[in-house]
């Protein structure tokens, strides 16, 4: 019989190592893949934890994580490397992705060691380091990321990391299924609009300096 | 005849915004813009009248009251009422804008209805997702005038802002897991035993919702959105949309007893003292006077912050200068927009002679400027004298000495720039301002007035307000 301990263990190491790989990439394609990957194993959790105890509040933010992160925001994306196959590779993070693998690892690193420190008296759950050092990880790619989907792809990162928590120690977390239903909201503006409006405003891609911002 | 009642206030400052926001979307101009300034400005006298009410409490779950929440709204609903009149002329002065009025309209009256929807709630969580509201109603107003500068602006504000509020999440999660519950309002009335994952929740609610003030390293979007927003959303957020972050903080700061943790408030200080300074230094090189006005706006968040790290009289300070800043600086940015729609620059090295050709925009600029960097005898200057006072009267001479040359740079940087672009002389380089561009001018007086008054008289209720919300939060009066 398969116990919560080892599916939590199992689908935390596959998100780790998911979140370490999308650091160390940059073509844009994979890097969705990699992206919709680990909300499908967030999703895996959630179904698992919402099955073992009969949660619907989990079952919905399952259901979420795979409408919304795993289909809906990565088909958008996909969609915009179509359109414009310019988007394929980072222009200029492709000599530094070996620099930001290593500072991933370490600063992964580091978060537990913090976290170990200063939370495990109150989280003491198996895996509970995790979601934090998730979060630390999509603030790194927000920081390091010039390239606009590689940074939506940061941000997604980082609310699989707040619903990896919630999922874990939070779950009577008062409004947890509404906060996370807005973060999707705000990640569906982010990618459906803004990105519209990007290429709307600065027309064809010689155009578009947008595309790696900078300062 | 209706009694008014605190619930009754609760109710109308929800539902003129929200009616507002839906009005606007139908598709006639003067109806949209007509529903806007009307909601705004019921909006603005429920504020009022719960400021007068003095009323504290809660009602039902979620809502509820006290005088700090009072005197934020009271800031919020004034200037989401000037800048609703002032938006029609700005409007027309765009040519080919990314918005319809009537989606400008309805998103201006959303983003003051998130920002209410911060100020009148208990729960922490609830808070949390009215920051976050702010985020999804302002970002398409930055893109307004559709430059690629305005969508990186936008772009740029979204993502920043909404990653420091998944910090603020982190925080609350972990705040609630240490505490059991996230009632604001309950943990600040029996503030709970402070351990390390209290004081680590506390500290990653101030990096999160510190994004959102414009702290120092976190403040990347300020600067950018504030320039690229039309003047009347530029005046939302630096006035109001900034300090509605920072009570979001102020409440999870709350849960802390009094005296704070050193470990905590030091970690506060060093955020204060590291944006005031660093925001001080960089205003001297902007060249657009609206980012000049933002780092401005970014230097007074940390003097604000510095002020609730030492406590005692300088919170005090820092809420009076919260207040009289918001009106000073949206007065300012009025001002901005009148040049901007003129010359059709922000740049400041393009435009001179302001005292010519625009003398009503000019010398509204002139005093506006000095209201923000606090001159006295603006309400800016009390508070910001207060800071000083109470850094000293604490000990803390350094702090001290921090922020009076953290003012003085920021005064002269400022005031210098708009002395040059009001009476400058003008030369073939700069750009001619046609006659009868001078319009616009009356709210900013309005505003600069009211942060005028702050400073000179004790003003019936807000006064009281001000002082009562200072020793809610553990600080004390002069």
């Amino acid at each position: 019989m398969t116990s919560t301990t080892e599916v939590v263990a199992l689908v935390g190491v596959g998100i780790l190592l998911t979140a370490l790989y999308l650091q160390s990439e940059s073509f844009v394609d994979p890097l969705i893949r990699g992206i919709s990957i680990q909300s499908l194993l967030l999703a895996v959790l959630l179904g698992w934890l919402a099955w073992t105890e009969r949660s619907i509040d989990l079952a919905l933010l399952a259901g979420l994580a795979v409408v919304v992160r795993a289909l809906f925001i990565p088909y958008v994306l996909r969609r915009q490397i179509r359109a414009f196959r310019w988007r394929l590779r980072e222009i200029h993070a492709s000599h530094r992705v070996t620099g930001h693998a290593l500072a991933a690892v370490a600063l992964a690193i580091i978060a537990w060691f913090v976290f170990q420190e200063t939370l495990a008296s109150v989280f003491p759950q198996p895996g509970a380091a995790l979601p934090f050092v998730l979060m630390i990880q999509g603030l790194l790619m927000l920081a390091t990321r010039s390239n606009t989907i590689v940074q939506v792809i940061g941000y997604l990162e980082e609310e699989n990391a707040v619903v990896y928590a919630g999922a874990l120690f939070a779950q009577a977390f008062p409004l947890f299924v509404e906060v996370v239903v807005f973060l999707d909201v705000l990640g569906v503006v982010l990618v459906g609009v803004i990105l519209s409006i990007q290429r709307d405003v600065t027309g064809t891609p010689e155009e578009a300096s947008l595309e790696e911002l900078s300062g | 005849m209706i009694a008014f009642t605190p619930l009754l206030g609760l109710y109308v400052l929800v539902v003129a915004p929200s009616a507002a926001a839906i009005l606007a979307v139908i598709p006639n101009d003067t109806v949209s813009e007509l529903a806007t300034r009307i909601g705004s400005v019921v909006a603005f006298a429920a504020a009022c009248a719960l400021l007068a009410s003095g009323a504290s409490g809660r009602w039902g779950p979620y809502l509820g009251l006290d005088p700090l929440s009072e005197v934020f709204l009271f800031m919020v609903t004034g200037i989401y009422a000037t800048s609703s009149w002032y938006s029609r002329g700005y409007l027309r002065s765009i040519s080919r804008p990314f918005l319809t009025s009537q989606i400008y309209y309805a998103l201006l009256s959303a983003f003051a209805f998130a920002m209410i929807s911060v100020l009148i709630v208990t729960d922490l969580g609830l808070m949390w997702i009215g920051v976050e509201a702010t985020t999804v109603a302002s970002a398409l107003l930055i893109v307004l005038e559709r430059k690629p500068a305005s969508v990186e602006a936008a772009w740029r504000y979204t993502l920043v802002a909404s990653a420091g509020l998944t910090i603020a999440l982190f925080a609350l999660l972990i705040l609630y897991t240490a505490t059991g519950t996230l009632d604001g309002f309950a943990l600040a009335a029996a503030p709970p035993t402070v351990t390390l994952p209290i004081e680590m929740a506390v500290a990653l609610a101030l990096v999160g919702y510190g994004t959102k003030v414009g702290l120092f390293p976190m403040h990347t979007w300020l600067p950018d959105a504030h320039s690229e927003a039309p003047s009347p959303i530029s005046a939302m957020f630096s006035g109001v949309l900034l300090p509605t972050a920072l009570y979001a903080f102020l409440r999870v700061y709350r849960v802390l007893p009094t005296p704070v943790p050193p470990l905590v408030s030091n970690l506060v200080l060093a955020f204060g003292v590291v944006t005031a300074l660093v925001a001080a230094f960089l205003l001297q090189r902007q060249r657009s006077f609206k980012r000049l006005l933002a780092y401005s706006s970014m230097e007074v968040m940390g003097l604000a912050v510095i002020g609730i790290a030492v406590g005692g009289v300088a919170l005090y300070g820092a809420l009076i200068l919260l207040v009289a800043h918001a009106f000073a600086k949206s007065a300012a940015f009025y001002c901005a927009g009148n040049v901007l729609r003129g010359a059709g620059t922000n740049q400041i090295d393009k435009i001179r002679d302001l005292r010519g050709t625009m003398p009503w925009t000019g010398s509204a600029w002139v005093v506006a400027g000095a209201a923000v960097t606090g001159a006295p005898p603006f309400g800016t200057f009390l508070g910001e004298l207060l800071i000083v006072v109470g850094a000293l009267a604490s000990g803390a001479i350094w702090v001290a000495g921090v922020v009076v040359v953290a003012i003085l740079v920021a005064f002269l940087g400022v005031n210098s720039q708009i002395g040059r672009m009001v009476f400058g002389e003008a030369d073939p380089e700069t750009i001619p301002i046609p006659r009868g561009e001078d319009t616009g001018w009356g709210l900013a007086y309005l505003n600069v007035a009211l942060a005028f008054a702050i400073g000179v008289a004790a003003l019936p209720y807000l006064t009281d307000a001000l002082r009562q919300a200072a020793v809610l939060l553990g600080g004390s009066l002069p």
